[in-house]
């Protein structure tokens, strides 16, 4: 029988810190991320081999995700698009080990990716154009439109937490209710419509991400409407 | 539903040291390792663009070279073609003058062969007409050798200038009357008679012999000689006959 995976479960504590299940599996995706890629990139060369290729193809395909929608040089942005979309893509796939439920799948862990883009949106907005650069942006196209504006700052904030909780949160409830009443095979199509559902996830929140950033450093926050990936009604 | 904010707090770090991890292990090598490249696909790109122009400028120069080549070349070739029409020409004239040298030699040599040949002709007549003479002078009377040339002889002296005659027989010139065979008493008795008679003065003579006169008389004088043989007549015959021919 699973718990509800709206209920976080504290395996242990550290001192007075309660240790919780999407914290120690982040812990494992983080170990394993550093072995794998401390592996695979310690002995990079000109002549790529096919680890190095497919590593190089995929900081490629990141970097013309941000130049196609940032219209700007990727590279300040590529560690922070990329971490977030590799991430949760491993996470939301984490959930193809038996007994791991994936991190994504809990609030707090998309709280916390959601208010680093947050942070990261209003730190490059801020760099790029200046303290009073970035507020200006707010009155745009006119003053009327500064308490929309800030309102629509937080609710896309919301708005990319419980996208990405309610998708993979949902996946992982329906699987475990599946699982509870015919165990054998039969939640087979379903974990193959997660995996899908946890890779498109994975897109949209880093794609958004970088909408968001680029609204934020080219000022045109307010004239251009966010792109909205198809999204799985689950 | 709650929010451990415990948990939302650790997560946050998580994804703070995520972004290290992959900043560090992926995204920091891979772009490094991608620039690298494009700089030594830039240097080798730089290196094949200075060795294409290296290159373009070499083959410049050897068509600036062949150009050259093939102009001298064509210089050279008409020089040679001149020269050795120049040297055709002058083997030509050359030839055509040793042509001519030689045909005049082989003239003047067929010539003078020719006349070698008329000379030994006319010597071989002669030395046969000579022959044929001392044959026939054989067969004539002794004293007809001497006799029947006194009237030649004396004719021949009254032919003589006068101041040659003046000079004739004195008896410290004597005359020398030369016969083909010796003189008889009388015939030389006779010659003196009739020598006298015509230089109207005696004369000392001396007689000699020589055979080779065939038939006749000879008279030599200190400035005169008076050749009345057949040995003269055929002389006389022989020279036209060389000469004329």
């Amino acid at each position: 029988m699973i718990s509800s995976p709206l209920s976080t479960d504290v395996l242990f504590h550290i001192g007075p810190i309660p240790v919780s299940d999407p914290v120690v599996v982040t812990w494992g995706i983080m170990a394993v991320m550093t072995l794998g890629l401390w592996l695979a990139t310690r002995r990079l060369t000109i002549k790529a081999g096919p680890v190095q290729a497919v590593l190089e193809m995929i900081v490629e395909v990141i970097d013309g995700q941000i130049r196609e929608s940032m219209q700007v040089d990727p590279a300040p942005y590529r560690t922070l698009i990329g971490t977030l979309f590799l991430f949760i893509f491993i996470a939301n796939w984490s959930s193809l080990i038996p007994g791991v439920e994936p991190p994504t799948a809990h609030i707090e862990t998309d709280a916390a990716l959601a208010a680093l883009v947050g942070g990261a949106t209003l730190y490059f907005g801020i760099r790029v154009r200046g303290l009073g650069g970035y507020l200006k942006t707010f009155a745009e196209p006119s003053w009327v439109m500064i308490p929309l504006n800030i309102i629509e700052q937080i609710t896309r904030t919301f708005s990319l937490i419980v996208r990405l909780f309610g998708n993979v949160m949902s996946g992982v409830f329906v699987i475990g209710i599946v699982l509870s009443l015919a165990g054998l095979l039969v939640p087979i199509p379903l974990m193959a419509l997660d995996l899908l559902t946890g890779a498109v996830q994975a897109y949209i929140f880093a794609i958004l991400a970088t909408v968001f950033l680029g609204s934020a450093v080219s000022g045109e926050e307010g004239g251009k409407p966010e792109p909205q990936p198809p999204q799985k009604e689950d | 539903m709650h929010i451990d904010w415990w948990t939302l707090g650790l997560q946050a770090l998580n994804v703070g040291v995520l972004l290290w991890i992959f900043s560090r292990f992926l995204f920091r090598p891979v772009a490094d390792i991608v620039r690298k490249r494009q700089e030594a696909a830039d240097a080798v790109l730089a290196q094949a663009e200075a060795s294409r122009t290296a290159a373009l400028a070499h083959e410049a120069e050897v068509q600036v070279n062949a150009d050259r080549l093939s102009a001298e070349r064509g210089r050279v070739m008409a020089d040679a073609e001149a020269q050795a029409r120049a040297t055709a020409e002058a083997i030509l004239s050359d030839a055509n003058r040793d042509a001519a040298r030689i045909r005049a030699d082989a003239e003047v040599a067929t010539v003078a062969l020719k006349e070698a040949e008329m000379t030994r002709l006319a010597t071989q007549a002669s030395r046969l007409s000579l022959e044929i003479t001392r044959k026939l002078l054989a067969r004539l009377p002794y004293e007809l050798l001497v006799s029947g040339f006194i009237d030649g002889l004396s004719e021949a002296v009254a032919h003589l200038p006068e101041e040659t005659r003046a000079g004739m027989g004195n008896p410290d010139q004597p005359l020398i009357l030369t016969a083909a065979r010796p003189l008889t008493d009388a015939e030389r008795q006779t010659c003196q008679d009739v020598l006298e008679r015509i230089l109207g003065r005696s004369v000392t003579l001396t007689t000699e012999t020589d055979p080779s006169l065939l038939a006749g008389l000879e008279l030599e004088a200190p400035h005169a000689l008076v050749r009345n043989s057949f040995r003269a007549d055929l002389e006389r015959i022989e020279a036209r006959l060389i000469h004329h021919d």
